[in-house]
Order: C-alpha cells, then sequence, then structure tokens
C-alpha cells in the first residue's frame, strides 16, 4: 500500500515536528504484508467458529482493544450477520492461568501484544498443548518465527499510530472472516480437536519429534499431562522430573524433552 | 448486502470448493481496499476538522487546566473507545510522535463504560437510556468535560448524558459518524466532530485517529498556554 500524505494541520504540528526530531517518521504507515496473513488468519478463524470454537481475546497492555474485538465477533455491526463466540481474558487477569482454565480444544486464542509481552508469549506457546489456534497481532520488532500459528505484524514502534492500525485490523479480520462463511466448502478442513499443523496423515510434528504437552501433575516417574487430544498419564523417565505448568514433548508414551525454557 | 442470502445459487458449487488460493487472493485484495479507503477518510476528517479539533483542545486544556475532569462514554466498540481514551489521558506513552519532546503528562480522565456494578444497576433499575447520565449527576462538575462516542450519533443515552453535562456546566464534546446523526443537531452537545462515512468500521477507525489526535492538541494547548499541568 502507498503512504498518503498527511493532512496540513497535523503533519504541520506532529509529524514535522518528529521528522525533524528523529529523521523520517511517519505517521499512518504503510499496511505493509498484512494483506496476506490477515487473509489466511481469518480462514483460520472461521473454520474453527464453523466447528464450534470460542474465541478468546487477550490484551494485557490494551484492554479495550481486547474488548473492541470480541464485541466486533459477538455483536456484529451488520445486521444479519451471525454471533460468534468471542470472549475478553478479564483485564488485569493472568492470561495463561484463565485461559488453561478456560479453553477448549479446538477455541481460538487472539492476543493483541507487543513481542516483548512474556505473559502472551507464554500463552501463546501452549496453545498447540491446548489444542487451540493462536493469531498474534501486534507492532514493532517481530516475534520470533513459530510464536504463534498466526501472526499478524505491523511496522513502526509508535504505540497511537499502531493503536490505529489495529483496528483496522480487527475491524478486516471480522469481515474476511464472514466472506470465509460464503464458502462452506472451505471451511470443513477442521474439526475440533485437530491441533494446528497436526491435520495430515503423516504428521512430521507427531510422529517424529513428538506432541507438545503441558504437565498437569507429576509424581516419581510419570505425569499426567495435557494435550491437544486431552489428558493422558504418561512416562518421564527420560527427562528431569518436570513441574506442573511445564512444557513437555511426548513420543510414544514418554515424555523426551522438558521445552519450558525454549521460548 | 448479506451474501449468505445468494447461497442458494449455487449450493453445490461452493459446497464442493476445496482449493483455498483464491478466495484468499479475494481476501486480500479486499483489506487492501478498504485500509486505503480508511486511509483516505482519516485523512480527509482530520483535515476538515483540523480548525474544529484545535477549538475544542483549546476548551479542554482550559477545563484541565482548572482541575477537570474527563468523563468518556459510548456503546459497544464505542465503549472500548471511551475505554482508551481513559487510558490514553491517564497512562499516556512515554514516546509517541502524536507529542513529541517530553512524555505527555497524565491527565485525569474516566470511561463510564467500564463498571459493570454501576451499568447494570442502572439498566436494571430504571433503564440503559440513563446509563451515563446518571453518572454525570453524581460525578459531574462544571470544570469537567462529558465525551461522547458514537457512530450513528443518534443514542439516547448519549444524547441524555450530553443534556446532563450541559445542565451542570460541563464541556460536552461528541464524536459522531454518518452526517452526524441527532448528535449534530443536539443544543445540548457544544462540539460534535463528525466522520463523515456510511461504514461503521471505517467511521470507529477515524474516531481513533480523531482521538489520538485531539489528545495531542490538548496537551500542545496547555503547553502553549503555560498552564498548570
Amino acid at each position: 500500500m502507498e503512504f498518503r500524505p498527511l493532512e496540513r494541520g497535523f503533519a504541520m504540528s506532529v509529524t514535522d515536528a518528529v521528522d525533524e526530531a528523529n529523521g523520517a517518521y511517519q505517521v499512518g504507515a504503510a499496511m505493509g504484508d498484512v494483506a496476506e496473513d490477515l487473509a489466511a488468519a481469518s480462514l483460520a478463524l472461521a473454520r474453527r467458529f464453523h466447528a464450534g470454537g470460542t474465541m478468546w481475546c487477550a490484551s494485557p497492555a490494551w484492554p479495550f482493544h481486547a474488548h473492541h474485538v470480541a464485541v466486533e465477533f459477538v455483536h456484529p455491526v451488520i445486521v444479519g450477520k451471525r454471533a460468534l463466540a468471542a470472549l475478553t481474558v478479564p483485564p488485569g487477569a493472568d492470561v495463561v492461568a484463565t485461559l488453561r482454565a478456560s479453553v477448549r480444544p479446538g477455541d481460538m486464542v487472539v492476543a493483541l501484544a507487543r513481542a516483548d509481552d512474556a505473559e502472551v508469549a507464554d500463552a501463546m506457546r501452549r496453545g498447540r498443548a491446548w489444542g487451540v489456534e493462536t493469531l498474534w497481532i501486534g507492532h514493532g520488532p517481530r516475534p520470533p518465527a513459530g510464536a504463534a500459528d498466526h501472526v499478524v505484524w505491523l511496522d513502526g514502534d509508535d504505540e497511537l499510530d499502531a493503536s490505529e492500525r489495529f483496528v483496522r485490523v480487527y475491524h478486516l479480520l471480522w469481515e474476511l472472516t464472514h466472506v470465509c462463511f460464503e464458502h462452506p466448502g472451505l471451511l470443513k478442513a477442521l474439526s475440533p480437536g485437530d491441533g494446528p499443523g497436526c491435520t495430515d496423515e503423516v504428521c512430521i510434528t507427531c510422529s517424529d519429534e513428538g506432541r507438545l504437552a503441558e504437565v498437569v501433575t507429576a509424581e516419581d516417574d510419570e505425569a499426567v499431562v495435557r494435550t491437544a487430544e486431552g489428558t493422558e498419564r504418561i512416562d518421564t523417565m527420560l527427562i528431569e522430573p518436570p513441574e506442573p505448568g511445564d512444557l513437555v514433548l511426548v513420543h510414544a508414551g514418554s515424555a523426551i524433552s522438558n521445552v519450558s525454557d525454549q521460548g | 448486502m448479506s451474501p449468505e442470502s445468494t447461497d442458494f445459487l449455487y449450493p453445490f458449487i461452493e459446497g464442493d470448493e476445496t482449493d483455498s488460493a483464491s478466495l484468499l487472493d479475494d481476501l486480500a485484495l479486499s483489506a487492501q481496499g478498504k485500509w486505503a479507503q480508511s486511509t483516505s477518510l482519516r485523512a480527509e476528517t482530520l483535515e476538515r476538522c483540523e480548525e474544529q479539533l484545535r477549538t475544542v483542545a483549546a476548551a479542554m486544556a482550559e477545563r484541565f487546566a482548572a482541575g477537570g475532569r474527563l468523563y468518556a462514554f459510548g456503546n459497544g466498540g464505542s465503549a472500548t473507545d471511551a475505554e482508551g481514551v481513559a487510558q490514553l489521558y491517564t497512562r499516556p506513552p512515554a514516546v509517541t510522535a502524536f507529542h513529541p519532546g517530553r512524555p505527555a503528562l497524565p491527565l485525569a480522565a474516566r470511561s463510564l463504560a467500564e463498571d459493570q456494578a454501576v451499568l447494570t444497576a442502572l439498566s436494571n433499575d430504571i433503564g440503559f437510556d440513563v446509563v451515563f447520565s446518571r453518572q454525570l449527576i453524581a460525578h459531574g462538575r462544571p470544570h469537567d468535560i462529558a465525551m461522547g462516542f458514537s457512530t450513528s450519533g443518534n443514542s439516547d443515552n448519549l444524547l441524555m448524558a450530553f443534556a446532563e453535562a450541559a445542565k451542570q456546566g460541563m464541556l460536552t464534546v461528541g464524536l459522531s459518524g454518518y452526517d452526524g446523526g441527532r448528535m449534530a443537531a443536539d443544543a445540548n452537545l457544544e462540539h460534535c466532530i463528525v466522520v463523515r462515512s456510511e461504514s461503521v468500521h471505517r467511521i470507529q477507525e477515524s474516531q481513533a485517529s480523531v482521538i489520538h489526535v485531539l489528545w495531542a492538541y490538548v496537551h500542545e494547548a496547555m503547553e502553549a498556554r503555560d498552564l498548570p499541568v
């Protein structure tokens, strides 16, 4: 998208001053490659909603954005569009603890946060163990590859500039999700409980390296863990005794490594 | 308007659709088009409202300097705008291009759409029309500012809040959409800033920009007058 020059008064008083101060900062920066990422995320959400999933919205730094996303999906502004299940993680709540207790396999977690939001990063990486699909919307430096199933990222460090574009991003997310509902043939790819990236018959993640699991309880050489398929009892002899909340990789009924610290 | 109503025309084709590539292309194109519309509307709105925003900011700066507090309110997505405004004024970002130089100082602001106990009590006992006005009866003081957000400009509870605010001598500021709706013609609303669009989403997107620019101008006005912050 091309950058549009700013309106006169605002440009004179705000951007020009900033341009003087730190070079070429431009409020209202371009869309970048957000369109393609938004399209893919919207189809993924439509599939999850279609299969009965609930969308959980979290934004520790900007709770009003999380509220806005949820109300957008629950109570659409266009009459006749279906109400979709969307809820917020309450402002100030422990994001991981709230989601751990609340999400069901097949749900979605949408976070609006910067990449250095440790709480959000932690919740996102547990997504596969919980069986949820994750979408991370943010700005500034990008999170590492694989930090979430879908990443929609805006350039620019300015919080207010990004905040304006966040509103566009989630409005479009809602609009595109509803367009996807007009294509029922494309909504069948997933059913609740399918882990993202784990839908093929031959799944590298599952068959060769192990499934991600979150430890619920651990005792002696055994642990009860939560995975996208539910809870199961596994053997932990091959690793150091894990703690509840740890993330481990499970292969053939055994934990083969503890990946809790691999943020 | 609803595309779902045309599903019956091609039930087999759509039900059998398996290749998502062309849909994804369409979605991305659609997103780009709407993004461009939003960018244009932002520029048009801020340019057309520049003088008005400066006037409102100067009036707000006077109120803040006199010890006033900002009360923000709205329904639905506009309630989240009110919540965002309260956060922006009370806990401004340390660094932003909207307010270059030194960090903006915190200003007293509160959303009237945040407290579920108050909102449900008033709605249940009296009615939803009074959820904001009754709070202003309790909180409002002559130096305060009432700022209401709407896309239609027609919300009864906003109009009632502006009436109460005007009665108390508060400064009244409204953000509206379309042609301004009833808010534009409301004698109790001193300043009505209108985003001229027919799309609720595009209106809200430009209102977000108005919120930021107005906030920056309030700080500029306070600093220019050398008022105590």
